[in-house]
C-alpha cells in the first residue's frame, strides 16, 4: 500500500524551499530565489503557504535599509519532510 | 501554476537543494581569524619581547599589556554583525562553530580570571596569614598558555573539520604539538618568554596563514554569499 505525498509538499519550488531550509538554520528570501531560480513573485506566494500550514516560520527585518526576509523551517516542516522522504521511498522501493 | 514532480525527481531535487548550502562558510569568517590570528601573535611578539628588554624585577610587568586585549571585543562584535548582515544563509554547521567559538572565550575567560582572582586576592590573602610558598602560589601561571594553545587548537581542529578545511586543521594540530610541546619546558630558566615566542608561532600557524588561505579561497569556500 504506497503512502500518499503531502500534496503541500509534492511540488517543485516549496520542495526546494524545504529542502534548502532542511540544511541550514536560516536562509534569506533572496538566497532562496537565486538557488531555487524562481520568480520573487511565485517564491513569495509558495512561501506564504508553505508559513500558512506552519511548515516555515518568516522573520521580517532590515539588513542595513534593505528589507530582509527570514526563513526557518519549523518541527511540524520538519516532521513533514521526513514523512515525505518516508513516502517517496516507499514508492521507490515497494515492500 | 505548480510543477508537480516524478518520486525520482523529487528525490533529486532535494539531494540538489541540500547541497547549495553544504559546508557553507560565511563571508567574512577569514577577516575574524586573522583580526584574532594577527591580535595573539602581535601581543605575543610584543610580550616576548618586553620580557626580553625590561629589568629583571619588573619584567612580568609585560604581561599586563594583554588586558589591552579586552579592547579588541567591541571590533570583534562589530566585524560579526558585519557578518550576519552580509550573509543570507547560515547553515548548522555556521551555527554550531558559532558556538564552538562562544564556549572557546568562555573557557578562556574562566581561566583567566579565576586565575588573576586567585593571584590577586586569595595569594595575598593567604601571603599575610602564612608567609612562603611563593613558587606554588604561581606555579598556576605557567600551565596557562599550554593550556591556551590547546583550547586553540580544539576550536581550531574542530572548526577544520567541520568546514572541510584542512589548514584550519592542520593550524589546530601544530597548537596541540606545540602546547604538548612547552609542558616539557616548564621548569626550564626564562620559560615565559619561550612560551610567548610559542604562542606568537602558533597563532601564526593556527590563524594567520589558514586565514590568508581562506581569504583567497573564500570564493569556492563560501556559498551563498
Amino acid at each position: 500500500m504506497f503512502k500518499d505525498l503531502d500534496p503541500l509538499l509534492h511540488s517543485q519550488l516549496r520542495l526546494a524551499v524545504i529542502s534548502i531550509l532542511i540544511g541550514s538554520e536560516e536562509a534569506d528570501f533572496v538566497f532562496i530565489r537565486e538557488k531555487t531560480n524562481a520568480t520573487a513573485g511565485n517564491l513569495s506566494v509558495q512561501i506564504e503557504k508553505l508559513r500558512e500550514a506552519g511548515y516555515i516560520s518568516v522573520e521580517k527585518s532590515f539588513r542595513g535599509k534593505m528589507p530582509r526576509t527570514t526563513c526557518r523551517i519549523t518541527p511540524a516542516g520538519i516532521s513533514a519532510f521526513e514523512k515525505y522522504v518516508a513516502a517517496l521511498n516507499s514508492y521507490l522501493r515497494p515492500k | 501554476m505548480e510543477n508537480l514532480l516524478t518520486e525520482k525527481e523529487s528525490l533529486d531535487l532535494i539531494g540538489q537543494m541540500i547541497n547549495t548550502a553544504k559546508n557553507n562558510l560565511q563571508k567574512g569568517t577569514a577577516k575574524i581569524i586573522l583580526f584574532w590570528g594577527y591580535l595573539v601573535a602581535g601581543f605575543s611578539l610584543a610580550t616576548w619581547v618586553l620580557l626580553e628588554t625590561l629589568p629583571h624585577e619588573t619584567r612580568y610587568h609585560a604581561f599586563y599589556l594583554w588586558f589591552l586585549m579586552a579592547a579588541a571585543y567591541p571590533f570583534h562584535y562589530m566585524l560579526v554583525k558585519k557578518i550576519d548582515r552580509e550573509n543570507r544563509v547560515r547553515t548548522y554547521i555556521d551555527g554550531l562553530m558559532n558556538r564552538v567559538w562562544i564556549g572557546f572565550t568562555i573557557s578562556i575567560l574562566v581561566v583567566v580570571f579565576g586565575m588573576l582572582i586567585d593571584s590577586l586576592i586569595v595569594n595575598t590573602v593567604a601571603e599575610a596569614v602564612k608567609p612562603g610558598h611563593e613558587f606554588v602560589r604561581w606555579f598556576h601561571w605557567l600551565l596557562l598558555v599550554p593550556f591556551m594553545l590547546c583550547l586553540y587548537g580544539f576550536a581550531l581542529f574542530v572548526s577544520g573539520k567541520a568546514y572541510e578545511f584542512k589548514p584550519l586543521t592542520l593550524g589546530g594540530l601544530f597548537c596541540f604539538a606545540a602546547s604538548f610541546v612547552l609542558l616539557f619546558s616548564l621548569h626550564k630558566t626564562g620559560v615565559y618568554g619561550v612560551q610567548m615566542f610559542a604562542l606568537f608561532i602558533s597563532a601564526v600557524a593556527g590563524f594567520v596563514i589558514p586565514g590568508h588561505m581562506l581569504n583567497r579561497k573564500e570564493k569556492k569556500y563560501v556559498q551563498g554569499s
